[in-house]
């Protein structure tokens, strides 16, 4: 196909047009067929690599034919062997267990914009890039190298197309002109420019994305501990590749006192010239003008600048070295020179060496390249701190700059590139050396999946009446603990339970303090005294014996007895998913076990990793940590035969409302489904038989034990929701004790659960629509509840709950229990609020909205809906 | 009309003095529009409160047009600054403090001084790789709305006798960037070979306004093609060195 010189507006449009035709097609190619293109254009562009060096020497004027090879064949021979295996179309990635793909799509159609310092090598950078990734180029070339970078494209389009690429899929500007490059930038999909600031500045303000890269300003800084010879060859090396003109070249060298003689003189024997201070003068007003670099000596040899300077050097001269002080713009040397002109630093000491470094990246290079040469083994914190001080992107260690920043000559894992991004330092997106990454559209495909639950109990749960004695003697016998701490509160240790333990203990002659200050509702402070009595008595053994409050406050005295600095208010942030929380628990256990013995049927913290502490405004800080789980439960209903009715009574429902919100909750699994459904039939049959029989029925205490550490369990693991929400907050504003305020709730809360078309449900990947009706319906069918479909097995449910709260004497409303009105409605905003942040919120199956919850206490308080229903 | 009294002569200009009024003629060949223009500058400024001599009237002489304007009685301050070298520094912080004053002004209809600068580059003799350098450095280079004189230099300020400073000659004026009508001051000294005063100039603009020299200095290229335009031949070595420059490939 005849192509169509591109020399106006009219004609790029139309060269546009047909770039974007070949693109659509090639975005339809297999991997296979786009690797056999990019194989190809590589291998012509490689066998042309020194036509093209000629070429662009004889266009251009600057740099050196030999180097320019080298340019070539690296932009062809290390680009394709870096990328001949990498994935670039279709699907890149793929995991299968973790639900994600990844799949590479071309841009479109990239304007790539190509400097006359490499007007071959980055053309055929750009090509390749593009070919790889399956994306359409149009290239604007620099009009000093239009007709070698057009001859780059050619024969890359060429060999392109040979081997199956589409018509067209490379275009290029022949008569290049600031507008024409201007509408390419605005069109096409993507730009990769190459240039001055100006170009760079152009591409960003197109409007279209551009991966942009700017000027470098390198300093190579050469310690004392450098070797020198190593270090003064390869700046040479560097300086004089293709005559200075690639912009990660050394631009200064900052030499360190005590090496900077040996610097000179190596500089000196290898071929480079020290200036005078008048040659230096000289040297300095021909290479820059008004600030600015001189367009002659550009790419020039040595001599040819010298000559324009008017000085007279040996024509073998390799490089200019000006010895100069400042570092500031105002001094010429300072700037980038773009040819084998070379600044000689001497710097009084290594701080020195480094503030010099770090103001001639800024004042021409920032973001790109900062060199230095040190003994890499000895001076591994200088070469820190040289990485920390210098804001470039690639920082080189006793390597070659020009060479070794464009990557896989000097490093292997550095990418090479033509392409070397800056950083938001040197305005660029990008800081990496610019890749086929960088052409491409990464869609990620997302399958649903749903996250590792779990199931944690303690370690061991001793059940059976009487089974308290044996748990004692493993903790004397396997256990082997030589001093043992009792937690208790002052009603059981006047009542004398605590005998049963510590005479235990003594009969096994172990140790043991009693700590019997609990009071309902532990607080801080005598969490704080039961701490300090703990750590002078330094136990290896806590056993908590009690009430949740008990428990509770023990496990809070074991916080602070191991970990005496610890924050309660870190420890109790709220968190969404306990796998993910922001704090870190302390590590429990490392002074001393915890071993929980209920003396009551309800808050089941015996098998939790949960604990309530109080402070002294009143503030309740719920703490939830599987560090806190006991590590032996002891569930002995002996211990609960006495307990007076009203507590039966609330512990009960309480345990009741765990094993309910547990069964519905967006986290309930398997393992804590069974447990639920088991502790609701054993306190529906038992909890009546507990509270009306006491100590006379010990078949109902103890069924009632086990149904309250099963409910826990379940609890444990699945949560709670709501109504417990409303519960801690109803409590903590208006005292009424917790299990009472659940017990006011619960049919409010099965009743706003069991909404089918919720405002919001609540979120967790396995809970997939709303459900809780149900799940309440199955547990009214496990109960053998009667209904003609859920919602009648709902009403069935709650007219059970209700008859057992009568049965148990459980009064109806908030109000019943002597909270006035005023006291209600004045604090209900705030209390809704409060109870919308608690903790048991979130694993709720509706995610309630603050004005919900101020409805079911309304509701509650008056006695309102539950007519309704 | 008097045109008796001339009082200058340039290239394609006359000027005479007629009381208390400048009659500006020009030569036949010279474009209605650039006259015309011309005038409407000099308005727009006298618009911003500038103490500039007022335009009186635009009119045809002898099938000439002409501008009117006040005159102002006083001396240059390239004529003070002969007579009075010693207190050269004083006059030449009086000057910057002047272009600043301009500076601070804004006359939202002038010409953009980004779009003349634009059209100067296509104008001139350069070859297109020079140009597209030019263009693209303009490109960079920020456009702000500020009034630029662009012809700024002590022979176009003039003491009044009350020793009040006037502006004459808007010609040129446009709105844009500072830097790039103090780049031309400072080319402007060059031109007449007073070099030791561009850079006293240059250190004191960039102290006063704050600026960066080296961000004046990026003008530098622009305004040196934008001079070539006028072709004059004494001219020519010093702006090509300033024009042939390149940031950076």
């Amino acid at each position: 196909m005849e192509r169509k010189i591109v020399d106006g507006v009219a004609a790029l449009e139309e060269a546009l047009a047909k770039v974007r035709r070949a693109q659509r097609v090639f975005a339809g190619f297999t991997q296979e067929e786009v690797d056999k293109i990019f194989r190809a254009a590589a291998l012509a562009a490689n066998k042309r690599r020194i036509p093209l060096a000629i070429s662009a020497v004889r266009e251009t004027g600057m740099g050196v034919m030999e180097d320019k090879v080298i340019k070539n064949a690296f932009a062809a021979e290390y680009v394709y062997n870096a990328y001949r295996d990498a994935k670039t179309c279709g699907i890149i990635e793929e995991d299968e267990t973790a639900g994600i793909i990844k799949i590479a799509e071309p841009v479109g159609v990239v304007a790539a914009v190509i400097p006359t310092t490499n007007p071959t090598s980055t053309a055929i950078f750009k090509c390749l890039l593009c070919l790889k990734t399956r994306n359409g180029i149009i290239i604007s070339p620099h009009p000093r190298a239009k007709r070698c970078t057009a001859e780059a494209a050619g024969i890359i389009l060429k060999a392109a197309v040979e081997a199956g690429a589409p018509e067209g899929i490379i275009e290029w500007i022949d008569v290049p002109g600031l507008e024409l490059t201007n509408t390419l930038m605005r069109e096409a999909d993507l730009i990769l420019a190459t240039g001055g600031p100006g170009m760079v500045k152009s591409a960003y303000s197109s409007g279209k994305p551009a991966v942009g890269v700017g000027a470098g300003n390198v300093p190579a800084v050469i310690d004392g501990s450098a070797d020198v010879t190593l270090a003064v060859n390869s700046v040479i090396h560097s300086k004089v590749f293709d005559n200075g003109v690639i912009c990660a070249s050394e631009q200064s060298v900052i030499a360190l006192e005590s090496v900077y003689g040996r610097v000179k003189d190596e500089f000196r024997r290898r071929g480079c010239y020290i200036l005078n201070e008048e040659e230096t003068e000289k040297i300095r007003k021909t290479i820059i003008i008004n600030g600015a670099l001189n367009a002659k000596i550009v790419g020039q040899p040595a001599r040819a600048i010298a000559k324009l300077a008017g000085i007279a050097v040996p024509e073998s001269v390799k490089i200019l070295i000006g010895e100069t002080k400042s570092v500031e713009l105002s001094e010429e040397f300072a700037h980038e020179k773009l040819s084998p002109v070379l600044a000689l630093y001497e710097a009084a000491d290594f701080d020195d060496a480094l503030n010099k470094a770090e103001r001639l990246v800024e004042d021409g290079g920032f973001g790109h390249t900062a060199s230095i040469y040190i003994d890499e083994k000895a001076e591994k914190e200088k070469f820190s701190l040289f990485c920390s001080r210098m804001k470039a992107c690639r920082i080189l260690l006793n390597t070659p700059s020009s060479q070794g920043g464009i990557g896989d000559i000097y490093n292997f894992a550095l990418t090479p590139s033509l392409t070397l991004g800056c950083g938001s330092w040197g305005g660029n997106s990008v800081s990496e050396n610019v890749g086929v990454k960088h052409l491409l559209n990464i869609k990620t495909a997302v399958k649903r999946r749903e996250n590792m639950l779990w199931f944690r109990a303690p370690e061991k749960t001793y059940i059976k009446r009487g089974c308290l004695d044996l748990a004692l003697e493993e903790i004397g016998g396997p256990m082997g603990k030589k001093k043992v701490f009792v937690v208790t509160d002052k009603f059981l240790f006047n009542a004398g339970y605590t005998k049963c333990v510590t005479e235990k203990l003594e009969e096994m002659k172990i140790q043991n303090s009693v700590f019997f200050d609990v009071e309902p509702d532990p607080t801080i402070s005598s969490a704080k005294a039961g701490a300090k009595m703990m750590a002078s008595f330094a136990p290896d053994c806590v056993i908590a014996l009690g009430g949740g409050s008990a428990i509770d406050a023990a496990k809070i005295m074991w916080v602070l007895y191991e970990h005496p600095d610890a924050n309660f208010e870190d420890m109790a942030m709220r968190f969404t998913d306990i796998r993910k929380r922001v704090y870190t628990f302390p590590k429990m256990g490392l002074k001393a076990d915890f071993v929980a013995v209920p003396t009551t049927a309800g808050t089941g913290s015996e098998v939790t990793p949960f604990a309530v502490i109080t402070d002294d405004e009143g503030i309740k800080y719920p703490l939830a940590d599987y560090e806190l789980m006991p590590d032996m439960a002891v569930v002995d209903a002996n211990l609960m035969m006495d307990a007076p009715k009203g507590l039966t009574a609330a512990s009960g429902i309480d345990a009741l409302t765990h094993a309910l919100e547990a069964y519905v909750s967006v986290m309930s699994t398997d393992f804590t489904d069974a447990l639920a459904l088991r502790a609701i039939k054993l306190i529906f049959e038992y909890l009546p038989r507990a509270y009306e029989n006491g100590a006379g029925d010990p078949e109902a205490r103890e069924k009632m034990g086990n149904a309250a550490t099963i409910a826990g369990m379940a609890f444990a693991n699945a949560f709670l929701g709501v109504n417990h929400s409303m519960a801690h907050k109803l409590g903590g504003y208006h005292h009424l004790p917790h299990g009472i305020a659940n017990a006011i709730m619960i049919c409010h809360t099965l009743r706003y659960n069991s909404a089918e078309a919720p405002a919001k449900m609540g979120s967790f990947p396995q809970y997939a629509y709303p459900n809780a009706l149900a799940r309440y319906a199955d547990i009214a069918s496990s109960l053998n509840l009667e209904g003609k479909d859920d919602g009648e097995k709902l009403t069935a449910l709650i007219e059970k709950i209700e008859e057992l709260k009568t049965r148990i004497g459980v009064k109806k409303t908030i109000a019943d229990y002597g909270v006035t009105e005023e006291a209600f409605l004045s604090a209900l905003d705030k209390m809704s609020l409060d109870a919308f942040d608690d903790q048991c919120t979130g694993a709720n199956p509706r995610y309630p909205l603050v004005e919900e919850i101020k409805e079911m206490y309304v509701n509650a308080y008056y006695g309102g809906a539950k007519n309704e229903s | 009309m008097n045109l008796d009294n001339i009082i200058a002569k340039r290239s394609k200009k006359t000027i005479c003095r007629d009381g208390d009024l400048i009659i500006k003629l020009f030569d036949d060949d010279y474009s209605k529009s650039d006259v015309l223009n011309e005038a409407l500058n000099q308005a727009r400024v006298e618009e911003t409160g500038l103490a500039i001599p007022k335009l009186r009237e635009v009119t045809k002489v002898d099938g000439k047009w002409a501008l009117v304007t006040d005159f102002i009685e006083g001396s240059t301050l390239t004529e003070i600054m002969r007579d009075d070298p010693g207190s050269a520094d004083e006059y030449l912080e009086l000057f910057v403090d002047l272009q600043m004053e301009i500076h601070s002004k804004r006359a939202p209809l002038l010409t953009k001084l980004h779009d003349k600068m634009s059209r100067k580059i296509d104008q001139t003799e350069l070859d297109a790789t020079t140009r597209y350098d030019l263009h693209t450095r303009l490109e960079a280079l920020r456009a702000h709305d500020k009034v630029c004189h662009g012809d700024f230099s002590m022979g176009n300020v003039i003491i009044s006798k009350d020793g009040d400073p006037y502006i004459i000659d808007w010609a040129h004026a446009t709105q844009g960037n500072a830097s790039a009508d103090a780049a031309r001051t400072y080319l402007l000294f060059w031109l007449k070979d007073e070099r030791e005063l561009a850079a006293k100039y240059m250190s004191l603009f960039s102290k006063k306004s704050d600026t960066a020299k080296q961000y004046i200095e990026k003008w530098l290229p622009v305004v040196a093609a934008s001079q070539s335009v006028k072709g004059k031949p004494e001219e020519r070595e010093l702006l090509l060195s300033w024009v042939n420059v390149v940031d950076y490939e």
